[in-house]
């Protein structure tokens, strides 16, 4: 495991103040909004433990969590190495994923009706070859071509390539041999 | 139906599975072949940097369950093939650490301080047979603890406990794990409140679902393979490409060193070598038997025992740990590889994963149903036959046999198993990635599966960048419907007493021993995992 | 579930020979059929509607994409199966408790039987009060004894009905019950084997125990007797007013065209009945065989569950 050598003394500290203010949210927002029994209920004339207890505890012990590390932090040195580029890292994935994802569920659906028959729909195509395969191929060439690309900061041909031939290899092991099984994004029509 | 009818009956059921194919007129059953495939990827797997044995278990899951599909017969076969994967991932990891200095898998890190100067001087043959040997020997030591201890331990459990003292017990391993493995004390609490709070959502009681904020897709809580999967492997591989995308431009280049003696391992050797093997199983296996403590811990106490003796036993001429010393190789394989059969004890016994591995076995076993493991496992009918008791026998006969496999096949599969460190990691990562995600959807069949596990990976990265380990979250998460449950039902069952955790001593001793846990932790610090 | 496609030559032998249900194979669904299961993949009710969907498409040619929709005790999957088209494509397979009780219970859900048009049901349980034989207890009346003796009973439920149930049992016999609410059957007998639970209501997973020795049946859940333990009496022989009859039922959303229903309805119906298919088999195996309720008769059958739900929901209070 790679730690980084920071010595904020502070990181930990911040982090649990983060930790505690995010408990107090949950234990007096979230949890009392969001749950429609109490910590306890009253059933068939009986006091049971209701749905709220559990998630109060749980939300207790991570304000608790919170605090040690405030106190740890204010003793002793981290190392924590979480930095701005740690974000933009993170924001950039993310798009990344956002664009994978929309490749799966649109380029199927978008086929169909530009090539697709008359009247035809994707939905009920989902079990169609060609058209099931449509999105899968392009969004999982797409994931893995951008990843090789950013992580060896340019882009070639082969990282596409990999791309194709990865999620080609996906469809064969889970397509091609199980009827049952509908790969991303047939079962969401 | 007597003990060892149900041994026998275990052992049945490995061999007569569902014929593969017969060889010379014997047939050879699914499950044996299963448990080579398994125990034959591992070492791939582990001789690979950067992937590791869970990692393959996290892939291969899905998979497996697609071809085996949810019936009482896939389960020996689908736990065959995992526990061959977890058997060769413990083995495969010291290839790469003594050819090319760079650990397969983590706890192998203590194999490269003395495995790649032997290397260099030209005796990776002999270091890797020693490797080999010591870690088959640790890991058929552990198998074997394991199952004398499991059955037992898991009566006494049923016997004795209650349920207020399964919820103590519950909460004991928890705070254990918390404490332990979290990183410090308060961040193991963290990293273990948040798993519990993430298996309350959606889940619960009534008939409306809790904290969903409204929204269907949650209803009935976050998928267990969603958490786990995105937690443990997608925070581990947006890490990895982090940490490559900023080191892009450093060129590795991995030459295979030259062998000068190609050495069987002799006799004298291996009585030479004998004592440190024994001295570090025994460390492994008792480090193992704990929940949350890994292989990593028990490789470093097992490498420090032996430098111990070494030291004093040794003559001046012998080199020393650190230098190339086959001592220091054997000491730390068969610590590390004797913590994955005693990981097993409370998984079998309690139902609690204390390991990475072992929580997906747990989830094998969720995901196909009729095997729950825990105490209820082990109880011996007389008139009737209990079907999970013979899966456990089950899989205690295909532990051996991956045993067995190791100690044949195992050694020269592993020394070909060089050229695996070569594999470019900028490769091979979103090809696993994509593989992760598929694997997610195709048993979820929901776009919402591929967020969640997206989002978790997240969770799990940023939980490594705060240096917050995320397996507690992970084993509360697990644990954390069966808290609630068994609380709920001791609370009832008691006729709602408030002070149901404090009705037996029993449970009372474990309570004292959570906090107790935790508090000494959080002054001393923790010992480095 | 290996492919079944290679089996495809077969199964269109079988089409062409099914000239008997032409009737019926008129209609036909516009694209795959998407099955919601409301258990978790791998239990006895999972299975059977897999096979269900399999011996539809082996028999009429459609394609079946069974997909699980679990938790709330079945009203995820209505949740789920609500938003789905009505042409056909979509049904999904749940117990009648769902459309009944439950539904009624998660009033937040704003589910109501009219929402969804019943297909057909295809197997009842047999639903018993069991206990372990060596408690010593030989009928509820020695339960009774032990409880008034000072002995709290503890007393294992899988769902809210049936722990009213539960209550209310107590209530006719002047005693009361420490309820444990517990995960399905399974849950009651582990929680029963532990010595977690005393007595719990199994759905028909006990029978094999009963069978063995090992439990017994003390009374029957349903407006019936057991047909394994024949002497244990009814609820409402205990006095309680309400039974735990209940069934596998497959829906619809609502406004399914009456020739989809009725082409649905007679695949189903012949998957779970036929001689020789291998749900039909599962179902006299796990259940004890086939029961098909229809039509007209099932869509009362849903009514008075989901109406009779808030009589009992009141007297347990």
């Amino acid at each position: 495991m790679t730690i980084g050598t920071h010595s904020n003394t502070k990181t930990n500290a911040i982090l649990g103040v983060v930790v505690v203010v995010l408990a107090l949210i949950i234990g007096f927002i979230w949890i009392p909004a969001d749950i429609d029994t109490g910590i306890f209920e009253k059933a068939r004339r009986r006091l049971e433990i209701g749905d709220a207890f559990a998630p109060t505890l749980a939300t207790t012990l991570l304000g608790l969590g919170g605090a040690l590390l405030i106190a740890e932090g204010l003793t002793s040195k981290s190392n924590l190495k979480v930095d701005a580029r740690s974000l933009v890292f993170a924001l950039g994935l993310l798009s990344v994923f956002a664009i994978f994802i929309a490749l799966l569920l649109w380029t199927g659906p978008i086929l169909v009706a530009l090539f697709g028959a008359e009247g035809a729909e994707y939905r009920l195509l989902r079990d169609t070859a060609p058209w099931k395969y449509l999105g899968f191929i392009t969004g999982g060439t797409f994931i893995v071509a951008a990843l090789i690309s950013f992580m060896e900061q340019r882009f070639t041909i082969k990282a596409l390539v990999i791309g194709t031939v990865a999620s080609l290899a996906m469809i064969i092991l889970y397509d091609l041999p199980f009827d049952d099984l509908l790969l991303p994004p047939n079962g969401d029509f | 139906m007597s003990v060892l009818d149900y041994v026998w009956l275990g052992i049945l059921a490995v061999f007569q599975g569902p014929e593969l194919f017969s060889f010379f007129g014997m047939s050879v059953s699914i499950t044996i072949a299963m448990v080579l495939a398994g125990f034959l990827l591992g070492i791939i797997v582990g001789s690979t940097p950067g992937l590791a044995g869970p990692m393959a278990l996290a892939i291969s899951l899905p998979i497996l369950i697609s071809i085996f599909g949810y019936s009482q017969e896939a389960l020996l076969p689908v736990m065959g093939f995992l526990i061959g994967v977890m058997k060769g991932a413990t083995v495969g990891g010291a290839v790469p650490a003594i050819l090319f200095n760079t650990p397969g898998t983590p706890d192998a890190y203590m194999t490269t301080l003395d495995g790649y100067p032997m290397a260099q001087k030209g005796e990776a043959g002999k270091a890797l047979r020693i490797a080999h040997f010591s870690s088959a020997s640790g890991d058929t030591f552990s198998d074997i603890v394991l199952i004398v201890c499991a059955p037992f331990l898991a009566i006494l459990v049923e016997s004795y406990l209650d349920l207020p003292e399964k919820t103590a017990l519950l909460i004991l391993s928890m705070a254990f794990i918390a404490a332990v493995v979290g990183g410090s004390p308060a961040k193991g609490l963290i990293s273990a409140s948040l798993g519990l709070l993430i298996a309350y959502i959606g889940t619960g009681e009534d008939f409306t679902p809790r904290l969903t904020m409204g929204y269907q897709g949650v209803a009935s809580g976050f998928p267990i393979a969603a958490v786990i999967l995105g937690v443990l492997i997608l925070g581990e591989v947006f890490k990895s490409i982090e940490d490559l995308w900023q080191e892009n431009k450093k060129d590795q280049s991995l030459t295979k060193p030259v062998q000068h003696k190609a050495s069987r391992l002799s006799f004298e050797t291996i009585k030479g070598l004998f004592p440190y093997i024994a001295r570090s199983a025994f460390i492994g296996t008792a480090i193992g038997a704990l929940p949350g403590i890994g292989s990593t811990l028990a490789a470093t106490l097992g490498y420090a025992s032996g430098k111990f003796r070494h030291q004093k036993v040794q003559d001046q001429n012998a080199t020393s740990f650190g230098n190339g010393a086959p001592e220091a190789i054997a000491a730390t394989e068969a610590a590390n590889s004797s913590v994955s059969g005693a990981n097993l004890i409370p998984v079998l016994s309690l139902g609690i994963p204390g390991n990475a591995s072992a929580v997906f076995l747990i989830l094998a076993a969720d995901s196909i149903g009729s095997f729950n493991p825990g105490p209820s496992v082990f109880r011996f009918t007389v008139d009737s036959v209990n079907p999970e008791l013979v899966v456990a026998f089950g899989l205690f006969t295909m532990m051996m046999l991956a045993n067995l496999m190791n100690w044949t096949i195992g050694g020269v599969f592993m020394r070909s198993m060089g050229i695996m460190a070569l594999v470019p990691k900028q490769k091979l990562l979103p090809v696993i990635l994509l593989l992760t995600l598929t694997a997610i959807y195709v048993q979820e069949t929901k776009m919402a599966a591929v967020w969640f596990t997206i989002g978790f990976g997240f969770l799990g990265y940023f939980m490594r960048r705060l240096a917050i380990s995320p397996l507690p979250l992970v084993i509360a998460f697990i644990l954390g419907g069966r808290l609630e449950e068994t609380a709920r039902g001791a609370f009832s069952a008691t006729g709602s007493d408030p002070w149901f955790l404090f009705s037996s001593y029993t449970s009372i001793a474990m309570l004292v021993a959570a906090v107790g846990v935790v508090f000494i932790l959080s002054i001393k610090g923790k010992p480095s995992a | 579930m290996m492919k079944k496609t290679l089996f495809a030559g077969i199964a269109a032998l079988g089409m062409l020979s099914a000239t008997a249900s032409a009737a019926l194979a008129e209609w036909k669904p516009s694209g795959p059929i998407k099955l919601i299961i409301a258990f978790k993949a791998g239990g006895g009710a999972d299975t059977q509607g897999r096979l269900i969907a399999e011996h539809i498409e082996k028999t009429r040619g459609w394609k079946v994409i069974p997909e699980n929709v679990t938790g709330k005790g079945g009203v995820n999957a209505l949740s789920a199966l609500k938003d789905q088209p009505a042409d056909g494509t979509a049904i999904g397979i749940l117990v009648t408790e769902s459309l009944g009780y439950n539904m009624a219970a998660a009033k937040k859900s704003g589910l109501k039987p009219s929402d969804f048009t019943p297909l057909a049901t295809t197997a009842g349980f047999q639903m018993g009060l069991v206990a372990k034989t060596d408690k010593g207890w030989k009928s509820i009346d020695d339960v009774v004894a032990a409880a008034k003796t000072g002995q709290k009973i503890r007393f294992g439920a899988m769902s809210p009905r049936l722990a009213d149930l539960a209550y209310l049992l107590g209530k006719a016999k002047g005693i009361e019950f420490n309820t444990v609410m517990v995960r399905g059957g399974k849950g009651v007998m582990n929680g029963l084997n532990a010595g977690d639970i005393d007595i719990g209501f199994g759905a028909g997973i006990q029978n094999k125990a009963v069978a063995a020795g090992d439990m017994i049946n003390l009374a029957s859940g349903m407006s019936t007797r057991l047909k394994i333990s024949p002497d244990a009496p009814t609820l409402r022989e205990l006095g309680v007013g309400f039974d735990a009859d209940g069934y596998f039922v497959t829906v619809a959303p609502a406004g399914l065209p009456d020739e989809a229903r009725a082409a649905l309805t007679g695949a189903i119906e012949e998957a779970v009945t036929k001689e020789g298919s291998k749900a039909a088999g599962m179902m006299k195996k796990a259940f004890g065989g086939a029961t098909v309720i229809k039509g007209a008769e099932l869509d009362k059958l849903i009514q008075e569950g989901f109406d009779s739900a808030g009589v009992l929901m009141k007297a347990s209070q």
